[in-house]
């Protein structure tokens, strides 16, 4: 199974270069010096970031974090051949021997231009699944956090190794991608946590499971819809010990199943977005006997947003908006479990987001917002602090958040 | 959701095809019939070997305008939204209008005019 992982990778590898090198054979044209006069070698630096206050009015703390700050670099060799990067820092500060903080490459990956509908992608990158795994930049949503479906059912932003495929179609609005990536890794779930920490994020990836993804998008005036899929193996062990374990091995085995839709609409001052997505575990059962994560079988999310610009009508198109706005968010981490499982009450939660983002120009964002959280009834069976060493399970909180976002 | 469905449907009749003319270069300039536009007033070019389409719209006035499909953040092809009405960069999100100005950041600058003349209903765009 590992040749044949291997074989594929280098075919696809063999695809890409192919393809370059039979560009580089054609000789010079006008069109190659259009090419070479349009965008010479140049070397992009941007970035983003947040920061924000958050009271928890139940549990009587408060907090303010630089969140995020990402460098964004990239260079461009010429017209058919690009280098993208994000190095991000998480806290502001990483400091030996203290928990919290990180710093992480978020996307580091070589672009290679077909033509001008199709490209291909080779390193570390994102793959399109959802809203904010591809646009996840602060100033362009709404709330000080990011949406909780898309942090803990589709673990944005979900980066990993591997090679991707876009392109768009010439007569419809229709844009595609396809990828191939390393897999999850299910000895890494927690409780808790949904995928998240099975990811690898180009940290020494175990390369015998792996994944694909493909997504298709169609654009209409103000109309954007979306679906896509995930299909990966979870199990990067050895036949030898995934035998010793119970588990299933192979590139697909014990799969990761994702399927996703949404929704993106603007009008005049009002726009609105809605997502979708659920996530398959069929083989939970095996992951929890051999690593005792208490990993679901089934996990899904799903929000709307609705949003309205009320300096709308009173600007021109590239002056300050105010755009107020409400969000409700469903998830349950824990929706199906198997006969091996603990039901896990708080991870079935609903959320409800309103507040404003104040934007004076588009790259800077002020926002607040409050943020009330429903969830179900903790398991005593899982408490393991028990009043009064700690506060009682509370089902009903809300959090309360001020912030600044940038990009540019 | 069913608001949204329906405006879906209704666009959809209007503007489900982005019409593409595949077209060469000579001399740094690109022909495009001005027939192409006896239906639509939007066009999308696709010159060979250029690694950006340009989207080439008609005004009111009679006159047109070439776009360089190309975001200005950081140089990725962009994706027209059905009738040109917008376009859209999938690396970072930015968007622009039909005329090219930026409405989502994190692009900065509008896109890339060119220069255009009719001459014998063949319009004519200058890539400089």
């Amino acid at each position: 199974m590992q040749s044949k992982t291997f074989t594929l990778t280098i075919l696809l590898f063999l695809l890409a270069s192919g393809t370059l090198l039979a560009q580089q054979s054609v000789s010079h044209t006008s069109e190659d010096s259009l090419n070479n006069n349009l965008s010479k070698s140049s070397t992009t630096v941007g970035g983003y970031g947040d920061a924000f206050y958050q009271k928890n009015n139940v549990q009587g703390t408060a907090k303010i974090d630089l969140e995020r700050f990402v460098l964004f670099t990239g260079h461009k060799f010429n017209d058919k051949i690009s280098f993208f990067s994000e190095l991000e820092v998480e806290d502001a500060k990483v400091d030996g021997g203290t928990t919290g903080g990180e710093v992480s490459i978020e996307q580091a990956y070589l672009k290679f231009n077909l033509n001008s509908n199709q490209y291909l992608v080779a390193g570390l990158f994102l793959p399109r699944i959802g809203i904010l795994n591809e646009n996840h930049l602060p100033n362009t949503f709404n709330g000080n956090e990011r949406n909780y479906v898309e942090q803990f059912i589709l673990p944005s932003t979900w980066r990993e190794l591997g090679v991707g495929f876009y392109g768009n179609l010439n007569n419809l609005p229709i844009n595609y991608s396809a990828g191939l990536i390393n897999g999850l890794n299910s000895a890494g779930f927690v409780h808790g946590t949904g995928l998240i920490d099975g990811k690898a994020e180009g940290r020494n990836a175990s390369a015998n499971n792996l994944a694909v993804t493909a997504a298709v998008q169609l654009n209409l005036n103000n109309f954007r819809a979306q679906i896509s899929g995930y299909y990966g193996g979870t199990i990067g062990e050895s036949k030898r010990k995934a035998d010793s374990l119970g588990l299933n091995s192979g590139i697909f085995a014990d799969p990761v199943i994702i399927g996703e839709g949404d929704i993106m609409y603007s009008n005049g001052g009002f726009s609105t977005r809605a997502l979708a997505t659920i996530v398959s575990i069929p083989d939970a059962a095996s992951i929890n006997q051999a690593f005792a994560n208490n990993t679901p079988k089934t996990m899904y999310g799903a929000y709307i947003e609705l949003a309205y610009d009320l300096l709308y009508f009173n600007r021109n198109p590239h002056e300050q908006q105010f755009i107020v706005f409400v969000r409700d968010e469903r998830l349950d981490m824990n929706y199906q479990i198997p006969p091996n499982g603990i039901t896990d009450g708080t991870l079935d939660q609903n959320h409800i987001v309103a507040g404003f983002s104040y934007l004076p120009i588009k790259n800077i964002a002020i926002k607040a917002d409050v943020r009330f959280i429903h969830t179900g009834a903790q398991n005593p069976a899982l408490i393991i602090n028990p009043n009064p060493v700690a506060l009682p399970y509370q089902v009903n909180n809300n959090l309360i958040d001020l912030g600044i976002a940038f990009s540019f | 959701m069913a608001v949204s469905a329906g405006m879906v449907i209704g666009s959809l009749s209007s503007c489900a095809t982005v019409p593409m003319y595949k077209t060469g270069i000579t001399d740094n300039k690109i022909t495009v019939p001005v027939d192409l536009f006896a239906n639509s007033n939007f066009q999308l070019i696709q010159p060979k070997n250029l690694y950006y389409n340009i989207g080439l719209r008609k005004e009111a006035d009679g006159t047109y305008t070439a776009l360089l499909l190309r975001c200005t953040h950081a140089d990725n092809q962009l994706v027209t939204s059905g009738s040109g009405s917008g376009f859209t960069c999938n690396l970072h999100g930015s968007k622009f209008n039909s005329e090219g100005q930026v409405t989502n950041g994190p692009a900065e600058h509008p896109l890339k005019k060119y220069p255009t003349q009719v001459v014998s209903n063949q319009i004519i765009i200058k890539i400089s």
